[in-house]
């Protein structure tokens, strides 16, 4: 024990005494450790992160699709299923938003409990009326939460009712969809083709008969990992028996849906009958009316002209009546004048008559009065007299004179009474006249009345009479009219009815057309978002498996050259050990202890910082492209495990290595120094030609080089290594991105691709080609079948296009058939189809062996190779027309154009194809350039593949170059220091070490080019994605940037270096024994 | 004015917390063209007195003049200078560069220098003529050191310093070599100094610098040096 002790304090005295290689040693099991681990753990923590993010989001394992909608049926059937766990319907369909004069195409999704949408911001939708939103669409659109946005859902031809009961949708939050990761969105027939958007709404407020998609959820996929092969049979179990029942399926929808038509067929018929009924009475009803009022107009007629004659007649006898009536008149009236006249003249006798009797009584009168004051002056004589003689006389004169008084008194009396008769007379006969003449001027005036009334009536007669004709008239026009407008409805009616007979006609054709249903069972590969990250995460896999391998071997070579070092250095201390009677194994127990703690220590920090950093730093990178919530990281104890252990055999095995070596030596040898390296003489000397014109000191770093073979070998395994990953990097960049110009602006020529309906017949097909080929923008067209299907030879198969020109002379200007090496032309024959270069490597197939394409019409044909051409992204089989027709019996027709256009601008482009999509004749229309752009995005991303690359070397070559220098430095401190004592400069100290450094790096250099040209061309075999193929060529300056970027890194070496020779000690290195 | 003079040269090397004096106010003269032993035992600071001479090493203080310039004030590219120039050094194991042949040994230093001599020349005094195209490895221990001298005096130096040369060596090859040296200093005129802690040498040389204690205790003239050849020890 006490023995162990003191090695152990011997030990560690040695790592305190030796620190710098020591903390080489660890740094570079920390770096082997590190890169190994962390990148091999990348890709499990990208696939542990899609798979917590699914299992909380609780994504579909199978999605079934169907052309006619899915029904509660079907998912009754599925629930059925064994392992189905639950089975979600839901809806989903496109949309136009429009905003600020932009239409933006969103895909209309369903908040549900399936493929739960995660919430950003805001609140997830309570009503009807609210929707929530993804990140990009608020800075896409310039919206807010609380904003409103209207949407135009994609309308169905046989659909009636909206599909969304609420279209304009408050904004309520903003969330991820786990069905959109990555930032494509698919493709629609709507505006330019592409959805930019998913936006989320309450599924209450979609109107839909039937679901859009079935998402179904197995019992046991929690269990599993997404992706792994374990998830992926499983999955692929219960898709086998969804299968199963597909066909039943699809047909039972099929005939729901050909019943339900029929029936409203049916009904509409009956509907048609009874109104075609109702509409033909109609007619009857008003044709009758128009017979009734024309009599009715004649009968009026009749009795207009009766009344007028009668009214004629009366009148005329009224006028006659007047008329004698009026004569009568007149004779009274002259009557009644000489009446008055002859009155008159007996009023005027009568009148003198009175006269003269009123003069009588006047006198009378006066006579009275005379009498009378006779009497009063009698009387007053009386009164006076005395006497009464006198008195009795005057007595008896006043009785006389009273006598006589009375004596007139009665004549006045009968006077009076003559003229009051007189005056009744008058005044009688005046009134007798006045009486005839009012009767007179009565009926005068009677007869006016009733001549004024006769002439009212007479108008108002023939006013009526009038009246009653223009009534008569515009019942005529009216009848008329009537007449008239029942033609038109008459015609209306015909061609009504013929329209409607048409539809049923055509309502029944197509209930004949109504095509099967067909079921499309996905899983999680079809979703563009999930298998583009997996297929990253297989990328990032392939990488990380190269990468380390490049770390671990200089790692090794880096410690194998420090250990010996160390170990030759201690020579003596060994040989004394040995001397002393310890054996093997204690005194390997200390180079064994020094190594591995360094290993450890260095590979347990390495672990810990490459598993938090290097995921981290690739997911970093992936992050711009894919939307996750979280990046889950973890301690993979498989790789950390690995990692050590192979750095530990690395360093450790290279460790023991040299110091077996060593003790194989007899400890009296041991004891001696060793002895130094003969110098010696080296190939080049031999040719002297060569030898005498290089100066001293080339002569001398020449022999330096080939003296120190392993520090030449390390140094040129280092900068190769660096100078190579460094190559790779930029070449990995470079056929990254040759790839899409090679293919969009090389191999094909065209800019749009305009997919047409299926519906139509080869003249429309005909008639539009004319019409676009009419359009000053397009250039050239090229016609052809396109048809996706398979293409298999023996148990390889692929996904490929099929591409058949309508004239195969013509291919040539949009899509260049040629030889990848020769570039030579292909032309189509009858002979057999031209494979693109990828699908042969990939299904094995050369020219003249035969290939089964089936196309996805599920028709097969077994067709002969005859050519291999250039291609870069996908797979494509060309036929010509001809063969196309005798291998699958089936007439051509065109339903994909090519167009060329002339160099429009993006925005020309773009404003002709929302002018193409617009027709009816197109389905979809694809935009080279929006191809090129989003397979631009997918490809960026292995463009931060380069950046690790170039850090990576970077840190390598430092570890390398700078280990090495220190290494250099150290065995040769007895050379350098006699030089500096001979009178060398610092600089020429410096070159006189770094002149063999700087050539043995341009040695490096120039190897790393080389292998860096294989390591690139392996780098891209692995991590090559299926369909694309990248071009194994590196431009030549990413050689000029490689060697550059090494030159550079091994210049902050040497600069480290220069200052760590101008310390060397000249004294204490030469005084002891070499 | 002598050729060389040390004044009150002091060298004090610190070992954490004390103070070693490796020199402690030594003074001494030297000619041109003398021949110079100096002996003393391990550690009287015989060594670095002779490093400090060769512009190998600093002094803490004192004046040290060769030729009229005083070396103890020069900075460290002056130093290189000066040792590239005017010095030449042999050491007790050679210090050649194990790669290069005996002749290149002497190149690497020529190389550097304006006025050397010529190489073959130098070859065929130091007597090693026909092993010139040889290898270190290839070498006895008196040819190396022969090349080693070859390489000192090949840049033709004011001053050839010799630590121990003979140190390594037999005593047959000891004296060739001793020899070699004597001839040179005779023959060019040339100021050799040659450390030893072999005393018994002492008699070959123009002037003897005893050193004891970190000085030079004394300097003693020796007006009859006795050839090497009739030395014994």
């Amino acid at each position: 024990m006490k023995v162990k002790k003191a090695l152990l304090k011997d030990t560690f005295k040695e790592i305190t005494r030796t620190y710098k290689r020591f903390i080489s040693i660890l740094l570079m099991a920390l770096l082997g450790v590190g890169f190994f681990a962390g990148l091999r753990a990348s890709s499990p923590d990208m696939v542990d992160s899609i798979d917590s993010y699914y299992k909380n989001q609780n994504v579909y394992d199978i999605q079934v699709m169907s052309t006619l909608g899915l029904t509660n049926d079907d998912i009754n059937a599925i629930s059925q299923i064994e392992n189905v766990e639950s089975v979600y319907g839901t809806y989903s369909r496109d949309g136009i938003i429009k905003t600020n004069e932009k239409e933006i195409v969103s895909k209309i999704l369903c908040i549900d409990d399936v493929n739960i949408a995660v919430l950003v911001e805001g609140n997830m939708p309570q009503n009807e009326d609210e929707c929530v939103v993804e990140r990009n669409f608020l800075i896409g659109t310039d919206k807010k939460i609380g904003d409103y946005i209207e949407i135009e859902p994609e309308k169905t031809e046989e659909e009636e009712t909206e599909y969304l009961k609420n279209k304009k949708l408050k904004i309520v939050g903003v969330v991820d969809s786990p069905l959109y990761i990555s930032r494509e969105r698919g493709s629609t027939k709507l505006g330019t083709g592409t959805i930019n958007y998913f936006i989320y709404v309450s599924k209450e407020n979609v109107n839909s008969e039937v679901y859009t998609e079935i998402y179904v959820k197995l019992k046991d996929s929690n269990k599993y990992k997404t992706a792994s092969n374990k998830y992926e049979d499983y999955v692929e179990e219960t898709k086998d028996k969804i299968e199963e029942i597909k066909e039943e399926r699809e047909n039972a929808r099929y005939e729901e849906l050909i019943n339900e038509a029929n029936d409203e067929i049916a009904k509409s018929e009956e509907e048609f009958n009874t109104q075609k009924q109702d509409a033909e009475t109609q007619i009857l009803d008003a044709e009758n009316k128009i017979n009734d009022g024309k009599k009715q107009i004649e009968d009026g007629e009749a009795e207009i002209a009766s009344n007028e004659a009668k009214a004629n007649k009366e009148f005329a006898d009224a006028e006659a009546q007047i008329k004698n009536a009026k004569a009568e008149i007149e004779s009274n009236t002259t009557e009644l004048n000489n009446r008055k006249q002859e009155a008159e003249e007996g009023f005027k006798q009568a009148e003198n008559q009175k006269a003269e009797l009123q003069e009588t009584l006047n006198n009378l009168n006066f006579a009275i009065s005379g009498i009378d004051s006779s009497i009063a002056n009698k009387q007053n004589e009386l009164q006076t007299a005395e006497d009464e003689e006198t008195k009795y006389k005057l007595e008896q004169e006043i009785i006389v004179l009273q006598a006589t008084k009375q004596g007139y008194e009665s004549n006045k009396q009968s006077i009076e009474a003559g003229i009051t008769e007189i005056d009744t007379q008058i005044s009688s006969g005046k009134a007798e006249l006045e009486k005839a003449e009012t009767q007179l001027n009565n009926a005068k005036a009677e007869l006016e009345k009733q001549e004024e009334q006769l002439e009212k009536t007479k108008k108002s007669t023939y006013s009526q009479i009038s009246e009653a004709k223009e009534e008569l008239e515009s019942s005529k026009k009216e009848i008329a009219d009537a007449e008239a407008e029942l033609e038109t409805s008459k015609a209306e009616f015909n061609t009504k009815i013929e329209e409607a007979e048409g539809k049923l006609i055509d309502a029944k054709e197509q209930v004949a057309e109504i095509e099967k249903a067909e079921w499309y069972i996905l899983d999680r590969q079809q979703n563009a978002g999930y298998a583009s990250f997996i297929q990253d995460t297989k990328s990032v896999e392939n990488i990380s498996i190269v990468f380390p391998i490049v770390f671990f071997a200089i790692a090794a070579l880096v410690s194998l050259t420090s250990m010996t070092r160390m170990v030759e250095e201690q020579r003596q201390e060994i040989g004394t050990l040995k001397s002393l009677g310890y054996n093997k194994f204690h005194i390997i127990l200390k180079y064994l202890i020094y190594s591995s703690l360094a290993c450890i220590i260095g590979g347990i920090i390495g672990m810990n910082i490459g598993f938090q950093l290097l995921p981290r730093i690739i997911w970093d990178m992936y992050e711009m492209m894919y939307t996750l919530p979280k990046f889950i990281v973890s301690f993979n104890h498989q790789y950390s495990s690995t990692g050590l252990g192979l750095i530990y055999i690395c360093i450790v095995g290279a460790t023991l290595y040299s110091i077996l070596k060593e003790l194989k030596d007899t400890p009296a040898n041991l004891l001696r120094p060793k002895a130094p390296k003969y110098g010696k003489r080296v190939l080049l000397e031999r040719i002297t030609f060569i030898w005498k014109r290089l100066n001293f000191s080339q002569k001398v770093t020449i022999r330096n080089i080939f003296r120190y073979k392993k520090r030449f070998l390390m140094t040129i395994v280092g900068i190769l290594g660096c100078t190579s990953l460094i190559l790779a990097g930029f070449g990995i960049k470079d056929s990254i991105s040759s790839i899409l110009p090679n293919q969009y602006e090389d191999i094909f020529n065209y800019d749009i691709q305009v997919s047409l309906k299926t519906t139509l017949t080869s003249e429309q097909i005909n008639s539009y080609i004319e019409e676009l080929g009419q359009k000053e923008e397009i250039q050239n067209i090229l016609e052809t079948y396109m048809v996706s299907g398979t293409s298999a030879k023996d148990e390889q198969s692929e996904t490929v296009q099929i591409i058949v020109p309508k004239e195969k002379n013509e291919i040539d200007q949009t899509i260049k058939l040629r030889d990848v090496k020769t570039k030579e032309k292909f032309e189509l024959s009858e002979d057999g189809v031209i494979i693109t270069d990828k699908l042969s490597e990939l299904i094995g197939a050369k020219v003249g062996d035969t290939i089964k394409l089936t196309t996805s019409d599920d028709e097969e044909a077994e067709i002969k190779v005859v050519g291999i051409t250039e291609n870069y992204v996908s797979h494509y089989v060309y036929m010509s027309k001809e063969l196309y027709e005798k291998s699958y019996g089936k007439e051509y027709s065109t339903n994909v154009l090519m167009l060329q256009d002339n160099n429009l601008t993006e925005e020309q482009e773009n404003s002709l194809m929302q002018e193409i999509v617009a027709k009816n004749e197109v389905s979809t229309v694809t935009l080279t350039a929006t191809t090129m752009k989003t397979l631009d995005d997918t490809m960026n991303s292995l463009n931060y593949v380069v950046v690790i690359l170039i850090v990576s070397a970077g840190l390598l070559a430092f570890v390398v170059l700078y280990n090495l220098s220190n290494i250099n430095i150290s065995e040769r401190i007895r050379e350098l220091a006699t030089i500096k004592v001979l009178g060398f400069y610092d600089k020429e100290v410096y070159d006189y070490v770094t002149r063999e450094t700087i050539l043995l790096t341009l040695i490096g250099i120039l190897f790393g080019l080389i292998a860096g040209y294989f390591l690139n061309s392996y780098i891209l075999g692995t991590c090559e994605i299926n369909i694309l193929r990248f071009e194994k060529v590196v431009k030549p300056i990413s050689y000029v940037y490689a060697t550059a970027i090494t030159i550079v890194f091994s210049i902050i070496v040497n600069i480290v270096t220069y200052f760590a020779l101008k310390k060397i000690d000249m004294i204490g290195s030469l005084k002891s024994v070499e | 004015m002598p050729y060389i003079e040390l004044k009150n040269v002091c060298k004090e090397y610190k070992m954490g917390e004390i103070t070693i004096k490796a020199l402690n106010n030594t003074n001494f003269t030297i000619e041109k063209g003398e021949l110079v032993v100096v002996v003393g035992p391990s550690g009287a600071g015989k060594t670095t007195a002779l490093n400090i001479l060769g512009g190998m090493d600093s002094v803490t203080s004192g004046d040290v003049i060769v030729d009229g310039k005083n070396i103890a004030k020069l900075k460290n590219r002056e130093l290189t200078k000066y040792r590239r120039e005017d010095i030449g050094f042999v050491f007790q194991f050679y210090n050649l560069v194990q790669n290069l042949t005996a002749i290149e040994n002497v190149e690497l230093a020529t190389q550097i220098c304006k006025d050397s001599l010529d190489l073959d020349d130098v070859m065929e005094k130091v007597g090693l003529r026909d092993r010139k195209n040889n290898f270190p490895s290839q070498l006895s221990g008196g040819e190396q050191q022969r090349v080693a001298i070859a390489r000192a005096i090949a840049k033709n130096p004011k001053l050839l310093l010799c630590d121990e040369p003979t140190g390594a060596l037999d005593y047959k090859t000891g004296k060739q070599i001793l020899k070699l040296l004597q001839d040179t200093s005779r023959k060019e005129n040339m100021t050799v100094i040659i450390i030893t802690h072999n005393a018994a040498i002492a008699p070959m040389a123009d002037k003897i610098i005893r050193f004891k204690n970190g000085t030079a205790e004394s300097i003693e003239i020796n007006e009859n040096p006795v050839p090497v050849e009739n030395i014994e020890w």
